[in-house]
């Protein structure tokens, strides 16, 4: 039986904000001024984030992640690709998740067929390739009509996965992207093609399409609790419809997590930089406060009758993640998890057992958090956290997912 | 309820009619019948007294079925030629406002043999170098969760203006109209989302294919689509006529519902 896979995520956060961002600017996405990066602070600012991803994989940890995002503070990977290709050279055991490069926004999916074959033949086959719809900030920076993205998307990834596993040359009719001569050189390592994850915000569009495929479905929701699990459930049930069989790592989790010696000391270390990350980084994409760009008339993409659903629940001008008010309020979201090894092994095992995933993608790394918290904040947890977590939840899978041990090896 | 399901060409299109008298095709923008509203407006019953207003619901908008293939203007022009030749329109008068302005425009270029006149409403489509189109896009999404001033403020004369307030209140609306909202911003992003936004780059230059009667209407202080497009029009249409509407911004059907509806009624049936 496998154990619960343990994912470093880094989202290379903008850490030199000013102190009074918050009031002055009323989003850090899009259109928040590119005059505020400070190009002396920001010297050696990707090389401390790739030594901390290297050092995740030193560690332990089962694989680092990477995502795209563009003209924002939240996440300074326009080009995840490149993080990759540095990764691939200074990391030797993790894979590498690129989740993943959002394929509206780019002119040609072939491209990205050929640069994840690269990055799969350059890691050693340890790449897992990720696709992204993208949302309402990517709609804006690269005017991409938003009704149309969810169409150029799904036929981007099958004309990618079709570029890696059927001989070239062959025609792509489109519509979208028509192409006459089909013939990615390189081809990937790994065979039939690297593993594909899918990121979804629990729309029915999204788990129907992946799960026809016979992808992983990743939830892209930062907090956790019923829903969670009610998203593993219509994956499991969407998967069923297939005829193919839910385990743990069919789904995966994004939450954050800080590790100190105790309760008390890993709130004194944090405090400032998850509430630098809440504040100023999801202004604009999960704060009420603002100009929330993420969702809405303005970027429909999802279909009018998912637009309801979410509408009928949806209260607006409720608070957000990134409203978070104090440690108890930031506690009931079960997002950011902080605290003693032992806490957070205690609060994990039960978001396992909650959510029935096999793969948690963790944030270490928050807002304007120093290199030195981050590295002390992964390394606790790989030694004093991750080992009781893999033998724990051995026994969960073992217990709720017991045919899995006739199952061949998850990838 | 006086609309109608249309079948034409493989779709169904929602069409409200009202009124008697000459024929106009009214076509619709954001703020409107088949946009934010579910029922016909002070502006389409005033408009009704003076002739036979045929309003049809743009793709995905109302009851007409979405069309997921729908990419550019051109699918929208021949969608609209099917939908005049199934209400058997031979010659008509074509009436628009907001992007249903731009339709209409894109419709009368091309054919200008089947439009007798044309009334344009604070349309938009143009591209005028330096003075762009609002960013209708971006304003639809509330500040703070729930305040609505933006896109009142490029819709309607002013973030509070009364009218504004009434047809986009702060926070949550009802869900009607809230989709109603959703379906016709979902509409106008396929079409107008890119470039950005809201226009077709080679219209301007085109406009001289319509020789027929053509009046332009515009708001004042109309800051979504500036005033210097109003010129525009009124220089590339062979025979234009241009009011402004003193103390309006872009939604003159809603802000000023029956003067408008006397001025259309009174061109169409000039």
């Amino acid at each position: 039986m496998h154990p619960v896979k343990l994912f470093c995520w880094h989202f290379m956060a903008y850490p030199y904000l000013p102190e009074d961002f918050d009031e002055k600017y009323d989003t850090g996405w899009v259109t928040v001024p590119n005059s505020l990066w400070n190009r002396e602070k920001a010297k050696g600012l990707y090389q401390e984030y790739i030594d901390q991803l290297v050092y995740a994989d030193e560690l332990g940890f089962d694989g680092m992640v990477l995502n795209e995002h563009h003209q924002n503070i939240y996440g300074l990977m326009p080009s995840p690709n490149m993080i990759a290709a540095a990764l691939s050279q200074r990391t030797k055991n993790g894979k590498i998740v690129v989740l993943g490069n959002i394929l509206p926004m780019h002119l040609n999916p072939l491209r990205i067929a050929e640069e994840y074959a690269m990055l799969d033949c350059m890691s050693g086959g340890r790449l897992i390739a990720g696709f992204a719809v993208g949302g309402g900030p990517e709609a804006f920076n690269y005017d991409v009509p938003s009704p149309r993205a969810r169409r150029q998307f799904w036929e981007a990834i099958d004309l990618i996965v079709k570029t890696w596993t059927d001989d070239g040359p062959f025609v792509h009719e489109g519509p979208e992207y028509p192409l006459r001569y089909v013939n990615a050189w390189p081809r990937p390592e790994q065979t039939p093609h690297p593993p594909v994850w899918v990121p979804g915000a629990r729309s029915r569009e999204t788990m129907e399409n992946a799960a026809q495929r016979g992808y992983a479905y990743f939830l892209s929701s930062r907090s956790h609790g019923d829903q969670t699990r009610q998203a593993a459930e219509a994956y499991a049930a969407t998967m069923a419809k297939y005829d193919r069989s839910y385990t743990p790592f069919d789904f995966g989790i994004l939450l954050s997590v800080y590790v100190s010696e105790t309760d008390e000391q890993a709130k004194i270390e944090s405090r400032e930089s998850i509430w630098y990350f809440l504040r100023n980084c999801l202004k604009g994409h999960l704060r009420t406060k603002g100009r929330t760009l993420t969702w809405g008339p303005g970027v429909p993409s999802t279909s009018p009758e998912s637009w309801r659903g979410f509408l009928e629940n949806w209260q607006f001008g409720a608070d957000q993640l990134g409203d978070t008010r104090d440690w108890e309020d930031l506690d009931r979201r079960a997002s950011i998890i902080v605290g003693s090894p032992e806490t957070v092994r205690e609060k994990l095992i039960a978001l396992v057992e909650l959510a029935q995933t096999g793969n948690l993608l963790i944030q270490f790394h928050f807002g304007n958090m120093s290199d030195e918290l981050a590295r002390k904040s992964m390394r606790l947890f790989a030694e004093r956290v991750a080992p009781a977590l893999r033998a724990e939840s051995k026994d969960v899978f073992a217990r709720d997912f017991p045919e899995m041990e006739r199952m061949e090896p998850a990838q | 309820m006086t609309g109608a399901l249309l079948h034409a060409a493989g779709s169904d299109v929602w069409v409200e009619s009202l009124g008697d008298g000459k024929q106009v095709v009214y076509l619709h923008g954001i703020a409107d019948l088949h946009g934010i509203e579910t029922e016909p407006m002070a502006f389409h019953r005033a408009l009704a007294e003076t002739c036979s207003v045929i309003a049809p619901a743009h793709p995905g908008c109302a009851r007409t079925e979405e069309d997921e293939t729908l990419e550019s203007m051109d699918d929208v022009v021949f969608h609209y030629l099917r939908v005049f030749d199934a209400l058997e329109l031979d010659t008509f008068t074509l009436a628009g406002s907001s992007l249903g302005g731009w339709i209409a425009a894109e419709i009368a270029v091309r054919h200008p043999e089947r439009i007798d006149r044309l009334a344009l409403i604070g349309p938009t489509c143009l591209h005028v170098p330096g003075h762009p189109i609002g960013d209708v896009f971006w304003f639809a999404q509330p500040d703070d969760g729930v305040r609505f001033d933006g896109l009142r403020n490029l819709l309607f004369a002013g973030p509070r203006s009364e009218a504004g307030l009434e047809m986009i209140p702060d926070a949550k609306d009802k869900i009607e109209r809230e989709m109603g909202k959703y379906r016709v911003f979902r509409f106008a992003s396929l079409i107008g989302f890119k470039p950005p936004y809201l226009y077709n780059p080679r219209l301007r230059e085109r406009l001289d294919r319509y020789g027929g009667p053509a009046l332009i209407l515009w708001g004042e202080n109309d800051s979504m689509v500036p005033r210097q497009h109003a010129d525009a029009y009124f220089d590339g249409l062979r025979q234009a006529r241009l009011e402004v509407i003193y103390g309006c911004g872009h939604s003159l059907i809603v802000e000023a519902p029956t003067g408008i509806a006397d001025i259309v009624g009174e061109f169409i049936n000039g």
